[in-house]
């Protein structure tokens, strides 16, 4: 304590201290989705629901307080690797609530509202209080969002990555590195602004834009982009419309009405999950240029046609890299 | 000579052949237009003219100048949906008038045998548990998962003896044993997508319909048909007993084993195709005995066509009820199919 105390002082002398460090942090309160939290104390280990939550703690360099992990949508980021090699995995998916509750962690963090919230499929947050481990959602699953109605939820505003940023904050002030967190939420704005930039040289007037993640099966309905999602932040970003008018976050919308609204560009999941046919980025390729109906689209007949990182597509820092490698692939399109 | 002469002879004897021959057109008319609205009418609208059009381009080689992507929508999506639409809703419905007859069961139906639930788990299997390692569609795993419990339910029921109470009661144990590991599967999943997949899936879906499936299903479901037209007597012998179907010199154990079998493929095919469509096979055969009758020689037809009607009209439904977005078939039939269930069961109480 003395310690901190020192240093923090010693940072306030030199003019660096963020004014969130200044003072006491502790007992910490905030309001997350909906649940007031208080900690006294930075927590001593975390279990993490989801790897967007996960890939943050990494971020933070608190990787040493992950004792375990679960809900992976794809391989951890690369410079990540050794790191997460060396923390067990509770499951690929989901845990089983007991198994998270044996690891005694002084925080869960999750990802998603469904896998602690009120039909938390792990289990409740008054669950996880009644046995005296606190809950951490990530603030992009709740901000203007309701996750009561559509699949996946359905958003009231457009997904803003402040949401996201605010996670970083909130996990860096919870775990008592605030100053980590405000460097990495600094950086990823930076990157963000030189990403939008690049994008609006472009001064598109006329593009749009479709996001296909996967489908049930090859050639039914495919789960598209709604309007309000992670992909919605980032056509607005690039300056592209998506085609796609639901406020649902991965509605299912036909080939036809995709077809007709002839987008611009198609944008692809890439993901290692390999549960449905259409999970295969390269078979959506081979789909879209072999079927009577998608292979007369403007985007693939000019193979306009772009792969990114599903888990790009969700809420999380990973965004940012997913607006880079837009603005990157944008120029040589040959879009208006 | 002799030929126009008998049917004349035949005409004169049997006056309501016209009636019959009015009743094919009004039928077929009925079926026709159901196609026609069921190519026109969709997510997106497409103009009457341009269906036409592409219509008379692709049947009649006429060079109407259509654009591209909406010629290709009619002809490689929208006719071949309408069309599978149409030999489910048949295939379905036969299988509900043979298996009521056979049964002697109001309330029998494909599902009573847990074909249904034997598909469901199949295409679950696949899904979530990756069996196959990728190399087969839901729609596979659907077929294999039908055929599988019909052999078990089967077995099942001539292991307990072989009669029609053995197979209610079998394919009820046979359902509820393949909705067990259906749930089972899903529970072992975790991922709110996957589900989410198989719930598109499971509760019907005919977006992916293309040519290759109405190859499969139109020669299915007319082999269903062609197989109850030439078992027409047998059926309406059926429908006073097994004993008494005996006594009229219908070879029961080999009919029994024909028609089913015949049912069963159907129902896995159709429902591997678009997933699992509930009610009809119910409803259908019940809706069409009210209005002709129960004799068989106008049940098979008129279930056949009202069926197909029914699932065309359905799938109309299940496009236009959100707007830009499509409700499960399986949803539109269930709530059509549901309350008609209910005045079944009120009829039978009333009667028995």
């Amino acid at each position: 304590m003395f310690v901190r105390f020192l240093t923090a002082a010693l940072l306030c002398a030199t003019g660096f201290a963020p004014p969130v460090t200044a003072g006491a942090q502790y007992p910490l309160k905030l309001q997350n989705c909906g649940v007031d939290l208080t900690f006294d104390q930075a927590p001593d280990s975390a279990v993490t629901l989801g790897q967007a939550a996960t890939e943050i703690l990494y971020s933070l360099g608190l990787a040493e307080k992950v004792t375990a992990t679960s809900v992976w949508f794809t391989e951890v980021l690369p410079e990540f690797r050794d790191t997460n090699a060396g923390i067990e995995r509770l499951a690929d998916n989901d845990p089983s609530f007991e198994s998270v509750v044996a690891r005694k962690p002084g925080l869960v963090a999750a990802q998603y509202e469904w896998h602690v919230g009120p039909q938390g499929i792990v289990a409740t947050r008054e669950q996880f209080a009644d046995v005296g481990i606190p809950t951490y959602v990530l603030p992009a699953d709740c901000w203007h969002k309701d996750n009561a109605s559509g699949s996946d939820g359905t958003r009231s505003t457009m997904f803003e990555m402040q949401s996201v940023y605010a996670g970083v904050n909130e996990l860096g002030r919870i775990f008592d590195v605030p100053e980590r967190a405000e460097a990495l939420v600094a950086q990823l704005q930076a990157r963000e602004a030189a990403a939008s930039d690049k994008a609006k040289a472009l001064n598109l007037q006329d593009a749009s834009a479709v996001f296909w993640f996967s489908s049930a099966e090859m050639d039914v309905d495919p789960y598209v982009a709604g309007r309000k999602g992670p992909p919605g932040y980032l056509m607005a970003k690039l300056g592209l419309r998506n085609i796609v008018e639901s406020d649902e976050e991965w509605p299912a919308i036909s080939w036809e009405t995709i077809a007709r609204a002839n987008p611009s560009i198609i944008v692809i999941a890439r993901m290692d999950r390999r549960r449905y046919e259409a999970d295969d980025h390269e078979k959506k390729i081979a789909f879209l240029k072999s079927d009577p109906v998608t292979r007369q689209m403007d985007a693939v007949e000019n193979d306009r046609i772009v792969i990114l990182d599903a888990h790009a597509m969700d809420p999380s820092i990973r965004n940012i890299a997913a607006l880079e490698t837009l603005a990157a692939a944008l120029p040589v399109l040959g879009l208006r | 000579m002799t030929e126009t002469a008998t049917l004349a002879g035949r005409l004169r004897v049997r006056p309501h052949l016209w009636l019959l021959v009015w009743r094919g057109a009004f039928g077929l008319g009925l079926l026709l237009a159901a196609i026609l609205a069921g190519v026109v009418i969709g997510e997106t609208p497409l103009p009457v003219a341009t269906v036409t059009a592409e219509l008379a381009n692709k049947l009649g080689g006429a060079g109407f100048p259509v654009d591209p992507i909406d010629a290709a929508i009619v002809w490689n999506y929208r006719i071949p949906r309408i069309l599978v639409a149409a030999a489910c809703g048949a295939g379905l419905a036969l299988s509900g008038v043979v298996l009521q007859a056979l049964i002697r069961n109001a309330l029998a139906d494909p599902y009573l045998l847990g074909v249904s639930a034997g598909a469901s788990t199949g295409a679950v299997a696949v899904a979530i548990l990756g069996v196959g390692g990728g190399t087969l569609g839901l729609s596979t795993g659907a077929f294999i998962g039908a055929l599988l419990a019909f052999a078990l339910v089967s077995t099942l029921a001539r292991a307990a003896g072989g009669g029609s109470a053995q197979l209610v009661l079998a394919g009820i144990a046979g359902s509820q044993l393949f909705n067990a590991l259906t749930s089972f599967f899903i529970a072992k999943s975790a991922n709110a997508e996957q589900a989410r997949g198989i719930m598109f899936w499971l509760l019907g879906n005919l977006s992916g319909v293309r040519w290759p499936d109405v190859a499969l299903a139109g020669p299915v479901a007319l082999a269903g048909f062609l197989a109850c037209c030439w078992h027409i007597r047998a059926l309406d012998g059926f429908a006073f007993g097994a004993q008494s179907a005996a006594a009229l010199g219908i070879p029961v154990r080999w009919v029994q084993a024909v028609l089913i079998g015949a049912i069963t493929l159907m129902t896995a095919v159709m429902v591997s195709l678009v997933g699992s469509i509930g009610f009809v096979g119910l409803v259908i055969p019940h809706a069409v005995r009210l209005a002709v009758g129960p004799r068989h020689g106008r049940l098979v037809p008129w279930s056949a066509l009202a069926g197909a009607v029914f699932l065309i009209v359905a799938d109309i439904a299940s496009r236009m009820l959100i707007p830009g977005q499509v409700v499960s078939i399986g949803v539109v039939t269930a709530l059509v199919g549901a309350p008609g269930f209910a005045l079944i069961l009120i009829r039978s109480r009333r009667r028995g």
